[in-house]
């Protein structure tokens, strides 16, 4: 998992260095272009464009096909499940073990929009997750009035996850030395130890944090990111991207 | 042969985070319905939260943690026999216990945006419907029938198994109606259901028996080496805990 999360973005890419509130509106506004989209051209093309962009970002395409192996697939499966399921016009038939299968047309165009705008969706958001650290993030969301309690607890989140998780790989190494998944309900048993040692550490290392924290000053609300103010450029370039964009969605 | 279908689907399923509704497969009109749910519900989850950690300055950083186990836990591929194959435990259930239904909307909601950024787990366009059927069905289901039975004066174990148990299967009907209902275009909405639910059932049968073990599995652990946990989050009492030792 630290493969995926811990991917990092060129430095100097100037979608890197650009103010993540315009990154996150832009990335929301393609959004909602790409789910109230009709058409599959567009999702289509916004997926080419940003997959293109997290290239660039200099995400190996290893770790990118890995990031989309999972929403593609289940594009894969509605498809499916909407040319056999869904329609009434017959495209093709065939038979299988003595029973006929029927494809519907209309069912494979419906599944087709449906899997471009998930590809769509997954790459606009993979771009601004890959282009942005977690922390920026957070501070734009706080500048969108996102409730401070959302943003502090998704910080703390965000600052001890990968804490856990090695806590979480040390003990699964020693379970698995010690022949803890070597059966089945052996394995559930050895999960669910897991898991609540998970939450221990989660009680104790929270008690922790606190006693340190209120040593430097802690008062139960911590301090936001301050933003820089916006850059005319940044903003403009942004607005004619959006503006094109929509010109295209539009069409 | 086309009812038969969607279970010799299933047999292509791969380590599937299907716990998730995918980034885009919702149109607008449904994603925003769902984000209109999901909301008042986080809202009170951080009032209610603002509210404990004006009396516990550790609780926000105890959310936070719970955030990131709730996290790892929906991380963690679990294999299912019955399905040859992979899935996972939401983890909501045992949030639901620990915290009450309220803030683990917002532990919930915390844990799917990260995912959604940084996994392509969910999305955030399908943040809303993902809250509602993880967070708020999965987390009242599990909190209901925890102490539904506590109440009824069934062992921590027995209570936390149920509670895990039905708050994965409450979030995994609920995510097939949320689904069947997104992606349903012209076509009639109960039989299109039924197909998900059927296409989820060889997974997520065994796999909510297994979160139920999990779930009571970590009740128990935290009974037996740290029950003042326990009596600090308000899951046992006391009196519960003098009798215990």
């Amino acid at each position: 998992m630290h493969h995926f999360v811990r991917q990092p973005a060129l430095d100097d890419h100037p979608l890197t260095r650009l103010d993540a509130r315009v990154k996150l509106l832009s990335a929301l506004a393609l959004l909602l272009m790409v789910i109230s989209c009709r058409g599959i051209v567009f999702p289509l093309l916004v997926a080419g464009i940003c997959g293109g962009i997290c290239l660039s970002l200099g995400v190996r395409p290893r770790v990118l096909a890995l990031r989309f192996a999972e929403p593609l697939f289940i594009a894969g499966m509605v498809l499916v499940l909407k040319l056999f399921f869904t329609g009434t016009e017959p495209l093709f038939s065939f038979s299988l073990a003595g029973w006929e299968v029927v494809g519907h047309r209309d069912g494979l165009m419906e599944g087709v929009r449906i899997a471009s705008r998930i590809a769509g969706a997954v790459t606009v958001v993979a771009a601004i997750g890959f282009a942005t650290p977690f922390t920026d993030l957070m501070a734009a969301l706080a500048w969108l009035r996102v409730p401070k309690g959302f943003i502090e607890v998704a910080l703390f989140a965000w600052r001890y996850l990968f804490l856990l998780l090695d806590d979480a790989q040390v003990v699964y190494a020693a379970q698995k030395n010690r022949l803890g998944y070597a059966c089945y309900r052996r394995g559930l048993r050895s999960f669910g130890t897991l898991a609540g040692a998970l939450v221990i550490k989660a009680f104790d290392n929270s008690q922790n944090i606190t006693t340190a924290m209120v040593q430097r000053g802690y008062d139960g609300t911590m301090p936001l990111m301050k933003h820089r103010p916006f850059h005319v450029g940044e903003v403009a370039v942004a607005l004619l991207v959006v503006v094109g964009m929509g010109f295209v969605w539009s069409l | 042969m086309q009812k038969i279908l969607p279970i010799m689907l299933l047999f292509l399923t791969t380590p599937a985070h299907a716990m998730h509704i995918s980034e885009g497969i919702l149109p607008f009109s449904w994603a925003a319905l769902w984000f209109a749910v999901a909301v008042p519900f986080v809202a009170l989850g951080i009032k209610r939260l603002n509210d404990l950690a004006k009396d516990d300055l550790s609780f926000k950083p105890l959310v936070g943690l719970m955030a990131a186990v709730v996290f790892i836990i929906s991380c963690m591929p679990v294999p299912v026999p019955t399905a040859g194959t992979c899935s996972h435990p939401c983890g909501t259930g045992i949030a639901a216990i620990l915290v009450g239904p309220f803030v683990s909307v917002v532990i919930t909601a915390v844990a799917l945006l990260i995912q959604a950024l940084f996994l392509a787990h969910g999305g955030l366009s399908t943040w809303g419907a993902d809250i509602v059927s993880m967070g708020v069905v999965g987390s009242f289901a599990g909190w209901f029938t925890f102490r539904a039975l506590r109440a009824m004066g069934a062992s921590l174990g027995v209570a936390g198994f149920a509670a895990g148990l039905l708050a994965d299967w409450a979030t995994y009907a609920t995510t097939s109606l949320v689904l069947a209902a997104g992606i349903r275009g012209d076509s009639p909405f109960l039989p299109l259901a039924g197909k998900i639910v059927l296409a989820f059932i060889p997974t997520q049968l065994p796999l909510g028996l297994l979160e139920g073990a999990m779930t009571a599995g970590m009740v128990m652990l935290l009974q037996r080496k740290r029950p003042e946990l326990l009596v600090r989050m308000r899951v046992i009492t006391e009196k519960e805990l003098t009798a215990h030792a």
